[in-house]
């Protein structure tokens, strides 16, 4: 008996023109998502590559440790092209800096080079599924029993022996099967679509997460079926539920969580960008004050005087070309204050800390209130899966943070603060005094520096001073007498998959959640039908 | 008899269980979005008033340095939160709201960190443009799906249109009944905003905000109409009031959801602009020539003695660079208001879209805002750099080369910072928000005439049996 109203009822909503509507819907925006997510996972490939590129070059072509600054550019996500979760938002890119853990993660986002264009919001495979899905299948459901009660089939089918759980699970499985149809179709639209693409291409692994995706699809597009046969059940007229189901489903699908977002973001207040950067800036200037005192106490003058030097932000310094003592001096100087400025890295990581959990705090707050709607519980299951939620970010982050914790203790294995590979490739042995440096460099002209400056004294033209010196070329003058450094044994940062269903736990927990919502919906469904005049 | 149509049409209406459902979402929404609101702009006026002493007492301390040093220090001055924000908030959060500039040049704008967590989705502010956009569409659509097919299926239709009553007058009334509804209940809501604004918020409201308020319904009442319409057009187009519903909620979700939402997609394909980088490159470039081309010695420093010969070289050359720089990003800032404006442009077709730039426009705010605020630093610019051209004149102990880097060859005398000219944000003029909005007011207006006489020429020809 069942079989002969899941047929009737299939073959019914088959042929209806809501079917074909919401066939055509699919047909238009699931390729249609899928399209520009893949364009759009184009050009990050493209730009992870010159990023990667720049990174890497970079990395390689340093003479001196201090220079030696690794980035980590994470590659863009595959599964993006399906959910693209907070992607587009925090950036892939990661400098390792001795005086700063990483913060947040820079590089382009959604807008690319245009910032106005973040003010244009974007749309992906999972946002249509949550808003396809849920409008289908209420648009299923909303008048399973009262079309055909006010059409006069309804009486007309329970005269038949007929038990009422049947004709619900009948009723049920009619709407589930016609759906199912559009539900696979989308999810083979969007694969086939992937597979012929050629900028992109799935591992195993990630064509096992879209069929995890997919069963969370079915979940979820049976809570709305649900959630609409319990409308229905409750309505006298299909005009009524029609509009009670198409008000829950804007109230679900699109108000819960923009609602939630806004009330995360007024009660979960952010702590000020501004005020952080204040804070770092004054531990700045105390570990200034802390460096300048250990020079103090080690006698070590504070001003420097060097024949080629470059130097910069977080301790960077490569000079050549200097007397044996300035070259003493400067590696007596890193040796003191690079470990001062790793130990403030971890002072200001408090106040950092506390920064970055203000904002995830605030954004679990608006994911955990927007779980009221299936949408929001869907969203975020979806996002885990295609590993671009804020977890994986956070993880990626923190994996960050212990690559230069490894960095640094590498560095600190070869003691090369204390070491001139530090500031200099040049070998200590080939090192001159001040005297013999003057010598060669004039050509045997003056014999020592005092000698020299006598002459550069009575000069009146600057210019003809410094050519004096520039007469000879002494070896190790300048960075081209020197090769590369070998960092081979200097740990990369590796982008680690992790395992199939690694992440996934609150996933479960909150499929889980929807599973049990569903079931609970369906009984009070049975019982209100059981209840019902059919009549 | 066109009263009598609207009478009958605007009591259904009324009555109707979707109107109940409508009105009580739509108040507890707006309701939700003004609390959303006072709060958070509150937090972001502390945040603002916090950044804007820093800003102005780094200013007064570098006036009392010297004048020269106030002058090529960059600042950044930072847009105040917009405290008619409820109303539209024009993704303002997400747009560049600081502008870097100094007494030589306006150099770039930038998003201030802070202004939105980046951990969190971007979202929509529960403004009264988002209700409209969304909830609003969504009921004129409802108010419409079923006006001619249900009153088909329902036999009334026939009984109507035999009275004497023309098929342009009925479909009118619907028009306009639905229109009014839409706006009865935008208003109720926009009433229950505004009194809690009033009770709770931070600041008082303003006298340009009746204006304002006046302007929204219209252009709220311009985007019931055009989806009014659209729900006519579908009710006409359908046999049944069921297919017509799904044509309506087909018309929304690309209106609606998708087209706002494929803006980005536009830009980057049909206006694509050069990268950050290349621009990088150009200007590494332009650098390059011009150190090679200086004058030896243009790079030597020594700020002791003002009247030091390189100190002229080094100013000529910084000049020069400022210049060069300045030619370069300036040409890409157009590119890049060019990009979006023509994204814009193409988004329109979704009344939703144009609904969203009409708004930006009656608050005065978002990208509007933001380039009067840039064109008018340009204007600024020029004065603080004649006042600060002016002091360095008057001091007898400048050598007056002029150098937009450094503080070594023009007045090193502090100057009283009450005397500097400040910027200040101009409030936005009737001209300068209708002006660019004009062309988006009459798309409007031509969609909603399209639509709307199509479904007119299809009513005529429409069974109404």
């Amino acid at each position: 008996m069942i079989a002969t109203i899941v047929r009737k009822d299939f073959l019914t909503n088959l042929l209806s023109a809501r079917f074909v509507i919401g066939f055509v819907l699919c047909l238009v925006l699931i390729p249609f998502s899928i399209l520009i997510n893949i364009s759009n996972y184009r050009d990050r490939t493209t730009q992870y590559r010159l990023d990667r590129d720049a990174a890497e070059k970079a990395t390689a072509e340093v003479r001196v440790y201090s220079v030696l600054r690794p980035e980590i550019v994470l590659p863009p996500e595959p599964l993006s092209v399906f959910g693209k979760g907070v992607t587009d938002q925090v950036g892939n890119r990661v400098r390792i800096w001795l005086g700063d853990k990483p913060l947040l993660a820079a590089g382009k986002t959604a807008a690319g080079d245009n910032p106005f264009l973040a003010s244009f919001f974007s749309i992906d495979f999972v946002d249509i599924a949550a808003i396809i899905f849920s409008l289908l299948a209420l648009i299923f459901s909303y008048d399973a029993f009262t079309r055909e009660k006010e059409d006069g089939t309804l009486k007309l089918q329970m005269s038949n022996a007929l038990s009422r759980s049947t004709a619900l699970a009948g009723k049920l499985l009619g709407i589930l099967l016609t759906l199912l149809p559009v539900l696979v179709f989308s999810f083979l639209l969007g694969g086939l679509l992937v597979l012929f693409s050629r900028d992109i291409s799935f591992s195993a692994g990630e064509w096992g997460r879209i069929a995890l995706l997919f069963a969370a699809s079915l979940v979820y597009l049976a809570v709305f079926v649900f959630i609409g046969l319990l409308v229905s059940t409750r309505s006298r007229s299909s005009v009524t539920s029609l509009v009670v189901c198409l008000f829950l489903w804007v109230f679900l699908v699109f108000l819960v969580p923009a609602v939630s977002a806004n009330i995360a973001e007024s009660f979960f207040g952010v702590a000020s960008r501004d005020n952080l950067d204040r804070v770092l800036r004054d531990i700045d200037k105390e570990r200034a004050a802390a460096i300048s005192a250990a020079f103090k106490a080690q006698g070590i003058p504070e001003g420097w005087n060097c024949w080629r030097c470059s130097s910069g932000e977080d301790g960077f310094m490569e000079t050549y070309g200097n007397p044996r003592d300035e070259f003493e001096k400067f590696r007596r100087r890193a040796s003191l204050s690079e470990p001062i400025r790793i130990d403030y890295a971890d002072r200001k990581w408090a106040p950092e800390k506390a920064y970055l959990d203000s904002l995830s705090r605030q954004a679990r707050a608006a994911e955990r209130l927007s779980f009221l709607s299936p949408t929001g519980i869907f969203r975020a299951v979806a996002a885990a899966v295609c590993r671009t939620d804020l977890a994986s970010h956070e993880r990626h982050m923190d994996r960050t943070r212990q690559y230069r914790e490894a960095f640094i203790a590498w560095l600190r294995g070869k003691d090369i603060f204390a070491s001139y590979r530090w500031i200099t490739p040049a070998e200590p042995a080939t090192f001159k005094t001040e005297d013999e440096l003057v010598g060669m460099r004039t050509g045997g002209e003056f014999k020592t520096v005092r000698e020299y400056e006598d002459w550069a004294s009575r000069q009146k033209d600057a210019r003809a001073r410094w050519v004096k010196l520039s007469q000879v070329k002494v070896p190790g003058d300048s960075p081209d007498d020197f090769p590369y450094l070998d960092i081979s044994d200097m740990p990369r940062f590796e982008v680690r998959e992790g395992a199939f269903l690694s992440g996934l736990e609150p996933s479960a927990f909150w499929v889980g959640i929807m599973l049990i919502a569903a079931v609970l919906l369906f009984y009070v469904g049975y019982v209100a039908f059981i209840r019902y005049d059919v009549r | 008899m066109f009263r009598t149509v609207l009478r009958r049409e605007l009591l259904h209406n009324l009555y109707s269980l979707r109107f109940l459902i409508s009105l009580a979402l739509v108040i507890a929404v707006f309701a939700a979005g003004a609390v959303s609101f006072v709060r958070s702009h509150a937090a972001n006026l502390e945040k603002y008033r916090e950044t804007r002493g820093q800003y102005l007492e780094n200013m007064r301390a570098l006036a009392g340095q010297s004048a020269t040093e106030l002058a090529v220090q960059r600042q950044t001055y930072i847009l105040r939160p917009r405290s008619n924000g409820f109303m539209a908030e024009a993704k303002e959060k997400y747009l560049p709201n600081g502008i870097v500039y100094s007494a030589w040049n306006v150099f770039s704008f930038q998003n201030r960190s802070g202004s939105a967590n980046p951990f969190l989705k971007r979202f929509d502010e529960l403004s009264w443009t988002f209700v409209a956009a969304l909830i609003m569409s969504f009921i004129a659509l409802l108010f419409t799906f079923d006006a001619v097919s249900g009153e088909k299926e329902s036999k009334t239709l026939a009984l109507s249109l035999a009275n004497p009553v023309s098929r342009g007058v009925l479909l009118g009334g619907k028009l306009a009944s639905a229109v009014l509804s839409v706006t009865a209940i935008v208003l109720a809501g926009v009433l229950t905003s505004l009194l809690i604004i009033v009770v709770l918020g931070p600041e008082g409201v303003s006298a340009a905000l009746a204006g304002e308020v006046l302007g929204y319904l219209a252009v709220t009442g311009l985007l019931a109409g055009t989806f009014a319409a659209f729900g006519l057009l579908a009710s006409v187009v359908a046999r049944g009031s069921n297919i017509s519903l799904l044509l309506a909620l087909s018309f929304w979700l690309v209106f609606a959801v998708v087209i706002p939402n494929s803006s980005t997609f536009v830009a980057k394909g049909l206006y694509p602009i050069d990268s950050t980088e290349t621009v990088q490159k150009n200007v590494t470039a332009v650098f390059a020539d011009l150190s090679k081309n200086a004058p030896p010695g243009s790079w030597m420093m020594n700020s002791g003695n003002p009247f030091l010969p390189q100190h002229e070289l080094r100013a000529n050359l910084q000049m020069k660079r400022l210049r060069a720089e300045k030619g370069i990003r300036d040409a890409y800032y157009q590119t890049m208001f060019r990009q979006f404006e023509r994204t814009r442009l193409v988004t329109a077709v979704s009344p939703v879209s144009l609904f969203e730039y009409l708004t930006e426009a009656v608050a005065g705010g978002g990208y509007l805002r933001f380039r009067k605020a840039w064109e008018d630093m340009h204007v600024y610019q020029e004065q603080f750099l004649s006042f600060f051209k002016a002091l360095d004149a008057a001091d007898k102990d400048s050598p007056h080369w002029f150098n937009p880097n450094e503080n070594v060859s023009t007045t090193r005398k502090p100057v009283a910072f009450e005397k500097v000219p400040q910027f200040e944000e101009r409030p936005m003029t009737f001209a300068v928000r209708v002006g660019p909005t004009l062309k988006y007011l009459l798309i409007n207006i031509f969609v909603l005439s399209a639509v709307y006489f199509l479904a007119f020429i299809l009513f005529v020809r429409y069974d109404v049996r």
